[in-house]
């Protein structure tokens, strides 16, 4: 993702709807700094060497002005072809300098092309960025000093406002990119989104309906029909937690919501119930009381006889999470409990309460022969 | 099993709404089977509150997710078509939120789908008689809602924010845990009926409290438009 998201400076960056404005300035900057080179080469036609080469340079420049936007305006053919010969007709148009201009002249005074050379520089920046704005202002600058055929303070000039803004706008053009690249991301969620919730709507419609019509006639009928029914309803239960909340989603502040989390323990014999809205936690915490919620459950499923259910009761309270698990099995009879916790054995004494008093929170085991059990776990949120 | 009344009298009038033939179908039998009269069937909401107005039902058995209505809008279309019907929303997924909107909205019952029909049965029995039917699930959503009230940056308008009783939260988490009434009336030592007026309390306090916010609201909009 990240790879292809921020293209090296050098390769083609994608065509973007944001690159458009940089390209209309462009195009705006070539027409004003045409004007200008225009008004300077007349104003000063009788003092060159060749008036008539002058007025020609000024006729190429301007088609090739008219070329190039044109040509830019298209996002296809912004690429190499196109920059190598912008490129190409800018040096040779600086190199005609020495033809037009007297010998006293080209050291004077600007160039003829004045600031119109920076116009390859600028597309370059936007297309591949501040590697290809370098090289074109490297180029240029070459040509500037074999016109000279010394580099001055006046060359050393022109390459360094050349190489200025073509950092400045490969800048720019970069995060434009970036930015475009972030608002397809999130479009992309955002469409999967969309198709998550039109799944689950068509699920539900359909298929939840059914699982719930299949179990719910087959324990009436009983038998083996009460067993399809069964099956039948845990994997309505599985398949309501995939397309409900989602389980793997973490804020950007690294909480995550613990009810998607126990959203999967829900089947036909575990009851949920918990707050509408979301308890955010660290996902760490979360990921811990789940596992916390996991033993017990087990638990359940072990110690309990067929046909046991549990209920999972989460509440959350300003400065703590309460997670109550129960069952209406036949209760942990008295010391069993401690017993076993002394042998470090039961994996209700390992994996609950060491998972919680990791988070500092505490757990409570209420059970009485008879009337099921009941773990109660509480984890303070972090201050 | 075959009275779907009251004891003795008429029986109850129910409407079945929902949008799975099957499942209409399958609802609608199992109620007349129980001795309920099943005043008419709905396909979708619009069908419901053109419906109602000649059924009469005392009971309106409500999937929460039709093609047109929210479950909201449903039933507050029902109320407004003159219907004095209970609601007891009958719903698939697990979709929380608008679970606890129906009830909020004044649904009085809430069971899931894969509820078994005696389960149903004794549901549309007990909202036909006015009573509050929780499921564990509907209890820990009242649970959470008041907490969020409690825990809502106080505004001026939260002051009147609804608030629990000790003994109230004390009988909804038992509730949540899936203790049974009778269960809970025991570890408590009620009575069946005053555990009973608990759960219709949280219930009623909430349903109060949505309906003052929704007048405040249409009076701060209307005031605001002036």
């Amino acid at each position: 993702m990240a790879a292809e998201a921020a293209p090296a400076d050098g390769r083609r960056r994608q065509d973007s709807g944001f690159a458009e404005p940089l390209w209309r300035g462009i195009a705006a900057y070539r027409f004003a700094s045409l004007v200008y080179a225009a008004i300077v080469v007349v104003v000063n036609l009788d003092a060159y060497a060749r008036a008539w080469a002058g007025a020609a340079v000024v006729g190429v420049m301007t088609m090739w002005t008219v070329l190039a936007v044109v040509g830019y305006a298209r996002p296809s053919r912004r690429s190499w072809p196109l920059l190598l010969a912008d490129l190409l007709v800018t040096t040779t148009a600086l190199a005609s300098t020495v033809v037009v201009y007297t010998p006293a002249q080209v050291y004077s005074m600007a160039p003829i092309t004045t600031l119109w050379v920076a116009g390859p520089v600028l597309s370059g920046a936007v297309i591949f960025g501040r590697r290809a704005a370098i090289a074109c202002s490297l180029v240029l600058g070459l040509c500037d000093t074999l016109n000279r055929g010394r580099v001055d303070a006046d060359v050393l000039h022109g390459v360094a406002i050349l190489l200025l803004a073509g950092f400045a706008l490969g800048y720019v053009s970069a995060l434009a990119s970036e930015a475009e690249r972030r608002i397809a991301h999130a479009a992309r969620l955002e469409a999967a989104t969309r198709e998550r919730e039109r799944l689950a709507r068509r699920i539900h419609d359909s298929v939840l309906q059914v699982l719930s019509l299949v179990q719910r006639r087959g324990s009436e009928l009983g038998g083996e029909a009460a067993e399809l029914g069964r099956l039948a309803g845990e994997q309505e239960a599985a398949l309501r937690g995939l397309v409900g909340l989602d389980a793997d989603a973490v804020s950007p502040s690294g909480a995550a919501d613990l009810r998607a989390a126990l959203t999967a323990h829900a089947s036909a014999s575990v009851t949920l119930s918990m707050p509408a809205t979301p308890v955010e936690l660290p996902a760490r915490t979360v990921q811990e009381i789940d596992a916390a919620v996991a033993a017990a459950l087990d638990n359940v499923a072990r110690h309990c006889p067929p046909h046991c259910r549990a209920w999972v009761l989460l509440e959350d309270e300003p400065d703590a999470v309460t997670v109550t698990v129960r069952d209406d099995g036949p209760g942990i009879p008295d010391g069993r409990l401690a017993q076993a916790e002394a042998d470090g054995r039961l994996g209700l004494a390992q994996s609950i309460r060491g998972r919680v008093r990791d988070l500092g929170g505490s757990v409570t085991v209420h059970t009485e022969p008879g009337s099921g059990t009941e773990i109660e776990f509480r984890v303070p949120r972090a201050a | 099993m075959s009275d779907g009344g009251t004891g003795g009298g008429a029986p109850l009038r129910v409407m079945v709404v929902d949008d799975h033939p099957m499942w209409r179908d399958a609802v609608a039998r199992d109620l007349a089977a129980a001795g309920f009269e099943v005043a008419a069937t709905a396909g979708d909401g619009a069908q419901a509150v053109r419906l109602v107005g000649a059924a009469r039902p005392d009971v309106v058995v409500l999937d929460l997710q039709l093609p047109d209505y929210s479950g909201v809008e449903v039933i507050g279309k029902l109320a407004a078509a003159g219907s004095g019907a209970r609601v007891l929303v009958l719903s698939a997924s697990g979709e929380q939120q608008d679970v606890l909107d129906a009830v909020k909205a004044g649904a009085t019952g809430y069971l899931v789908k894969s509820a078994s029909s005696e389960e149903l049965i004794a549901a549309v029995r007990r909202v036909g008689a006015g009573d509050a039917v929780f499921t564990p699930g509907l209890a820990g959503l009242v649970l959470g809602e008041y907490r969020r009230l409690a825990a809502a940056p106080a505004r001026r308008e939260d002051e009147d924010a609804p608030r629990l009783t000790e003994r109230e939260t004390e009988v909804l988490r038992l509730v949540a845990k899936g203790l049974t009434y009778k269960q809970i009336a025991q570890r408590l030592v009620l009575s069946h009926r005053t555990v009973q007026n608990h759960v219709q309390n949280t219930l009623n306090k909430l349903q109060l409290h949505n309906r003052v916010e929704l007048v405040r609201y249409a009076l701060e909009q209307g005031l605001d438009d002036d």
